[in-house]
């Protein structure tokens, strides 16, 4: 009994494209070397590395010599807050890596709005005179709000011109953890007006423990990781080059497509949240309805178990993830749905839809006729159809 | 129609349990009891996708499904005891005491309390009318585990799986398609798997090194490391190593010394007589006087012995009967009780 498998959990992990396969292989064999080594081979391997890095850091408007290579956003985020003294401003939606990273120093988590945007004001007033960081996520990985990066970088500014004017000298510095939506967004670095970006290639098709920090040229960080020397001193380590190879190429990908992506993305998700909302017009759609990734849709059913339609779901071959992993997950509730004032019945009732690459529209027909199918049956098997 | 709550752990034989009970017409609702959630050094403790698992499985039949937290209870009452009981120097049975405390006290009073008319579990035995009974497969009968379960709560229990055997017992759960049909069985004590149970206990209990002594000789042949790691009966694990193996015959936990033997047939090692504390009689104690059959381990074989007084006479001696494990007493199929064995 094979079932065709429908995937809607992009922003948990994304398959491999085959270009970028195609890309990394020779690196595992054919050209193995240590970029460090002298002779000629290895010596080229340096010269894909580095030209790698190069492409890689074009699609957000860097340059290589600004990028830490890492394994993955979570290091990356470590190393944005490694050697931060003073105090740091975040959200209370951000991922766990950040709200980790900012638990070991003083810190204060701002505010979404029930819609799960973190507005520039609220940014402002957490600033202290000894705030050292602000760290805001592009998007959010649960209900996948857009935050306005480009106003908290003006408040940032704002506050670094107030300092320099009352002759303070701490350094205030933004960075952003943008595992979510890159390529779905633009993401420029200088027009998002930020000093630090974190990225995950892992989430664009790329390979997974794959990831970078950029760092604005002149913004110095502390190395997590001595040894050798790689990545400036600042993350040592035999360089990943096929990771890094396979990064640079779907970054490419998604950068290049990422627009039609996003219109084409948007009108699959519209039309699976318009279909399920009028078969339950009691629906909860979480989030912005319109500072939203373009494929993301966040719904929740008031008085039903979204673990419980997971599971029914997996059966019919429709794999997505619960809004709140209730029980499976340590039975703690998301704290995003809870910061933006979710209901804990509401919270406990949702499904996190997440579409891509793999999505098109005769998965999006299937998926939301077996959605529809399933919570009736929910609701009538507690006796609320 | 009867509501039964299912203890569901996520293994096969729970499912099919409470599949069972849906085609039989029951009101059926799963719970997970939460008793461990702690990793130890080197082992992953897998409730959650267990927990998981029986969802899953609830979701496939339909049924409603909760979760019961008994975690303080299950770490005082089972898992104190066990460490208890070693600091003593005995060898406890952890699921006898979980099944006393947990299953069959807290689980019940607690689905009685939420509306069930009864409970069910997957365990391999039988209730008729009230009275325990060996499982149809006496190879995977697990009665000696619930011999200190209180008549009144077997009245309101149902054991579905002792009519069959194992392998039918995986098969009906293939042929239901249920989700854990294929899952692995789970070893030894839940909470401390495949890691040992020495290393387990080493997370609580200091001990001391010690000398091992050669009852023949009367001379130490080593150290140990804590005599609380060593059981009656015991071959492997001595370190002693060279010439015939050697057997734990007893110990002196004060003293902090084990005695160990290579003689098979070291009087220590052969019990006629054991005597009983803690009895506990599922409906009425047996009189003085009466033939009956215990067994001293989990499917350890059948031994006849006379009843008097908390003391057993039996027909043939047993080898390694252990201080701190239980001997149930049987008559017939039927189990009526038992209790742990003294030093």
């Amino acid at each position: 009994m094979s079932l065709t498998q429908i995937y809607l959990d992009h922003a948990a992990a994304t398959p491999m494209d085959e270009r970028v396969i195609h890309a990394m292989r020779p690196f595992f064999d054919d050209v193995f070397f240590n970029p460090s080594s002298p002779y000629a081979p290895a010596v080229a391997v340096r010269r894909e590395y580095e030209q790698a890095k190069s492409r890689l850091a074009a699609t957000f408007g860097a340059k290589a010599d600004e990028l830490v290579m890492t394994a993955g956003a979570t290091e990356s985020i470590n190393l944005a807050f490694h050697g931060v003294n003073g105090h740091v401003v975040t959200s209370a939606i951000e991922h766990h890596a950040v709200l980790a990273a900012a638990e070991q120093c003083e810190h204060t988590l701002v505010a979404p709005t029930d819609k799960g945007i973190v507005s520039a004001d609220t940014v402002a007033a957490a600033l202290r005179p000894d705030t050292e960081l602000v760290s805001i996520q592009l998007a959010n990985n649960e209900i996948g709000t857009i935050q306005p990066l480009r106003d908290i970088a003006m408040v940032i500014e704002n506050e670094r011109h107030r300092r320099a004017d009352a002759g303070e000298t701490t350094p205030l510095l933004f960075h952003s953890d943008a595992s979510q939506g890159f390529g779905q967004l633009d993401v420029s670095v200088a027009r998002l007006g930020i000093d630090m970006l974190t990225l995950n290639s892992g989430k664009m098709y790329g390979p997974k423990q794959v990831g970078l920090l950029w760092l604005k040229a002149g913004t110095h960080r502390d190395p997590l990781i001595v040894g050798g020397g790689q990545e400036r001193g600042l993350r040592s380590g035999t360089e990943n080059v096929a990771g890094v190879i396979g990064f640079a190429k779907a970054a490419e990908l998604a950068h290049k497509h990422h627009k039609a992506e996003a219109k084409r993305l948007a009108k699959l998700r519209d039309t699976m949240q318009q279909r399920l909302q009028h078969a339950f017009p009691d629906m909860v759609v979480s989030g912005h309805t319109k500072k939203r990734l373009a494929g993301s849709l966040h719904i929740a059913f008031p008085g039903l178990d979204g673990e419980r339609l997971v599971f029914r779901l997996e059966a019919k071959g429709v794999l997505l993830a619960t809004g709140s992993a209730c029980a499976a997950n340590k039975g703690s509730r998301s704290h995003v749905l809870e910061a933006i004032g979710l209901a804990p019945d509401v919270a406990d009732g949702s499904l996190r839809i997440t579409m891509g690459k793999l999505t098109d529209s005769a998965d999006i027909e299937s998926a939301t006729n077996l959605i529809i199918e399933e919570v009736m049956a929910e609701f009538e098997r507690i006796g609320r159809a | 129609m009867t509501k039964v709550f299912v203890g569901m752990s996520g293994g096969v034989d729970s499912s099919l349990t409470a599949a069972l009970l849906v085609e039989q017409g029951y009101d059926v609702t799963g719970v997970y009891m939460k008793n461990w959630t702690q990793d130890l050094p080197g082992m992953r403790c897998p409730w959650a996708d267990d927990l998981a698992d029986a969802k899953r499985v609830a979701v496939q039949l339909g049924i409603d499904f909760r979760v019961f937290d008994f975690e303080t209870e299950y770490r005082d009452k089972v898992v104190g005891y066990m460490i208890e009981e070693y600091k003593q120097g005995r060898t406890p049975n952890p699921d006898i005491m979980c099944n006393q405390e947990v299953k069959f006290k807290l689980f019940l009073e607690t689905a009685l309390e939420q509306g069930a008319d009864m409970i069910a579990t997957g365990h391999y035995a039988k209730v008729q009318d009230g009275q325990l009974l060996r499982a149809e497969d006496e190879n995977k009968d697990q009665t000696y585990f619930l011999y200190r379960v209180e008549g009144a709560a077997l009245e309101k229990t149902l054991f579905p799986l002792g009519e069959y055997t194992k392998p039918m017992v995986r098969t009906m759960a293939e042929e239901r398609g249920l989700y854990t049909a294929g899952k692995k069985d789970s070893q030894g004590i839940c909470f401390v798997g495949q890691i040992g149970i020495r290393e387990f206990l080493q997370q609580y209990i200091e001990t001391q090194p010690g000398d091992i002594i050669d009852t023949a000789s009367g001379q130490s042949l080593g150290r140990h490391d804590g005599a609380i790691f060593y059981t009656l009966g015991q071959r492997h694990g001595l370190d002693i190593g060279g010439g015939l193996p050697y057997y734990v015959v007893g110990k002196d936990m004060s003293k902090n010394e084990v005695y160990v033997s290579t003689n098979l047939d070291d009087e220590n090692l052969w019990k006629h007589e054991i005597t009983l504390q803690n009895l506990h009689w599922i409906h009425n104690a047996p009189r003085d006087g009466d033939e009956l059959q215990v067994r001293i381990r989990h499917r350890a074989a059948l031994v006849a012995c006379t009843y008097s007084k908390g003391s057993l006479r039996l027909a043939e001696p047993q080898r390694a009967v252990t201080p701190g494990q239980s001997a149930v007493l049987y008559q017939g199929k039927l189990c009526i009780g038992g209790g742990i064995v003294v030093q």
